[in-house]
């Protein structure tokens, strides 16, 4: 099954890339030696690269970074000038219309990318990285630490995570480094339990047995023989948990917990204009939402690829 | 059999105080005097003092810990700080109008889901099947509020199909209801589409190619009876587990589809909440919410051993 799923390898590159021959590929042995282990990558980097759902979610996750970068630099107009008229439906002037006070639409959604693109990927790495942190010390550890902590992961996990961050925000202040260090907090134990599990499945292997023997810490151990074994499903958990950052930074400014007022992120600009739809002024809305659920896609379609090609091999 | 339900039930009293114990920490540490909060900036200090003294929110912090532990286990949840009325009273009609929001949701998603998830896995890798499965990614990806204020704007206001505002007026049929929860039901449904369908379409192309639907198919059975008798029994376990994770999701999260079509559900009782400081309301709903999904995971694990019965045996080998 996992082979269907492979497009058919490509005569062209596996002439033009030295050593093809040396391993199947997808089927690279976990604890190889370093080099071996650098070709698999390279040829997983080279499956994912074909697959045009990747393609496609890097092209609109970079039109919405150099959005990001370059801001007022590159917008129409200056996303806080109100010196149009309010609520001018889209023209060649101003291409998404204009919000109530004037300002154009199209640079306030081109600038809003900075907010959500400055805070989802910094709390999605930390969140992974403090996940697999606390998940190899309960799959390796195992006894009353992971217990404990097991069960502490499990009624974070039957907690809504939004209601959760805005009760954190709430308490802390909305500025941008709570949002990233909540949304961190709360995707710390979800990752955590992926990599306990991975964790478990390796940790009574031979390797891992011979390196006690060998008299190694359990800090060595933990960190240089296990963590490269379960990287795997760790890369996998660090695309898709950028996704859902963005869609719970995006959720959090919807429901006022975000950057305050004349800033214009996208969630921000959603909550402010949607009851104004009634009134037929459609475009306030739909083009900030519009811009938040492509930069979701985009970034579900980059982790799918990554998904799809990590799991088969 | 009673053993496992007994665990699992077990379990679920340690999850809940665990859960009772985090929601105190995060109100507890929320800055501001409570009275003052509620009373408004006006109120004269005495009153301020009274009513703190009243509520007990001027007594150490242990002492209220171990007070609202007793509530939660006495499924008393106190009263409500802002409208002085019982918070069973607010948040039980709350959820059942959730409740009422997610089996409309569900009644509209599962089966098209389920029956897309199948057809994709059976042409699996044809131009079908990638439909079904980008669409999915997109439509389980997109926040709901950013669906639902896209569905407002197309059904209730540019074609009038439905309401913008969702509360239906007392006594409605329950026929009635139906044009006011459809397009914020509408909103969920399309939120778990994707999951669904993908867990679906995984779940079929794994019994598909498992050596029992061979052995079936070779001893002549019609694929229609292949498909009802060995494949779907199998293939609907995840589905099963994915459905229940997702309805406390369905009930505790909908905030932002309540918000953007106003409709008074649990969601917008937190949001309220939050918003008030209203700590037992707040503890109540979350805990709440926390033991419709537990419940939920529960029975859909009891599901799953009913469907398949070597489930079971595996688990006691």
């Amino acid at each position: 099954m996992s082979d269907l799923e492979q497009p058919p390898a490509d005569p062209d590159e596996v002439i033009s890339s030295p050593g093809i021959d040396m391993f199947v590929p997808g089927h690279a042995p976990t604890n190889a030696p370093l080099n071996e282990r650098k070709q698999a990558r390279r040829e997983n980097w080279r499956l994912i690269r074909r697959r045009p759902a990747f393609l496609f979610g890097v092209f609109i996750l970079t039109v919405w970074v150099i959005c990001a970068l370059l801001g007022e630099r590159i917008t129409p107009h200056d996303p806080l000038d109100f010196r149009a008229g309010s609520h001018l439906s889209p023209r060649w002037e101003f291409p998404f219309g204009t919000d109530a006070t004037g300002r154009d639409v199209l640079s306030r959604v081109m600038a809003g990318a900075r907010d959500v693109l400055r805070i989802a990927p910094l709390a999605a790495f930390l969140g992974v990285l403090f996940g697999v942190i606390l998940g190899m010390l309960m799959g390796y550890l195992r006894g009353w630490f992971d217990t404990v902590a097991s069960r502490i992961v499990e009624a974070f996990l039957a907690l809504p995570v939004v209601l959760i961050a805005l009760l954190a925000v709430t308490t802390l202040g909305s500025s941008s480094w709570v949002v990233t260090g909540v949304v961190a907090a709360l995707f710390t134990p979800i990752v955590a339990r992926t990599v306990r599990s991975a964790v478990l499945a390796e940790r009574d292997l031979d390797y891992v047995t011979s390196a006690r023997l060998r008299g190694e810490s359990n800090l060595f151990i933990m960190f240089r023989e296990v963590l490269p074994n379960v990287m795997g499903p760790i890369v996998v958990e660090l695309t898709v948990r950028v996704g859902y950052a963005v869609f719970t930074v995006a959720t959090l400014s919807f429901i006022g917990a975000g950057p305050p007022p004349p800033s214009p992120d996208w969630g921000a600009q959603v909550s402010e204009n949607y009851n104004s739809i009634i009134s037929g002024f459609w475009w306030t809305t739909f083009f900030p939402a519009a811009a938040i659920a492509s930069l979701v896609i985009a970034v579900n379609m980059i982790a799918d690829s990554v998904q799809s090609v990590m799991e088969a091999s | 059999m009673r053993k496992f339900i007994l665990q699992r039930l077990a379990s679920i009293v340690v999850t809940l105080w665990l859960l009772a114990t985090i929601v105190f920490m995060l109100v507890s540490v929320l800055p501001g005097d409570v009275g003052r909060k509620v009373l408004g900036p006006t109120a004269p200090k005495e009153d301020v003092a009274a009513f703190n003294a009243q509520l007990g929110t001027d007594k150490p912090l242990f002492e209220q810990y171990v007070k609202s532990m007793k509530r939660v286990f006495t499924l008393d949840f106190g009263t409500s700080y802002q409208t002085r009325s019982s918070v069973s009273d607010i948040i039980f009609p709350a959820l059942g109008r959730s409740g009422k929001l997610a089996v409309l949701a569900f009644i509209f998603t599962i089966p098209i889901s389920i029956f897309a998830g199948i057809y994709a896995a059976r042409r699996k890798d044809k131009l079908a099947d990638r439909v079904i499965v980008n669409a999915g990614l997109a439509s389980s990806s997109i926040p709901e509020f950013v669906t639902a204020a896209v569905l407002l704007a197309v059904f209730a206001v540019e074609l009038g199909w439905g309401k913008a505002f969702a509360n239906p007026p007392d006594g409605t049929s329950l026929f009635g209801q139906l044009e006011y929860l459809w397009l914020p039901a509408m909103a969920m449904a399309i939120a778990y589409f994707g999951y669904i369908a993908r867990m679906t379409r995984a779940g079929v192309i794994t019994a598909l190619n498992a050596d029992y639907t061979r052995t079936a198919t070779m001893k002549g059975m019609s694929s229609s009876q292949v498909m009802r008798r060995h494949i779907l029994r199998n293939a609907l376990a995840p589905t099963i587990t994915v459905i229940s994770v997702q309805i406390g999701y369905l009930i505790g999260a909908v905030i932002g589809v309540e918000r953007v079509f106003n409709y008074s559900g649990l969601g917008s009782t937190m949001l309220g909440a939050v918003g008030a400081h209203d700590v037992p309301v707040l503890q109540g709903a979350v805990l709440l919410v926390g033991i419709v999904y537990m419940l939920s995971t529960l029975l859909a694990d009891l599901l799953i051993a009913f469907l398949n019965p070597r489930v079971r045996l595996e688990t006691t080998r």
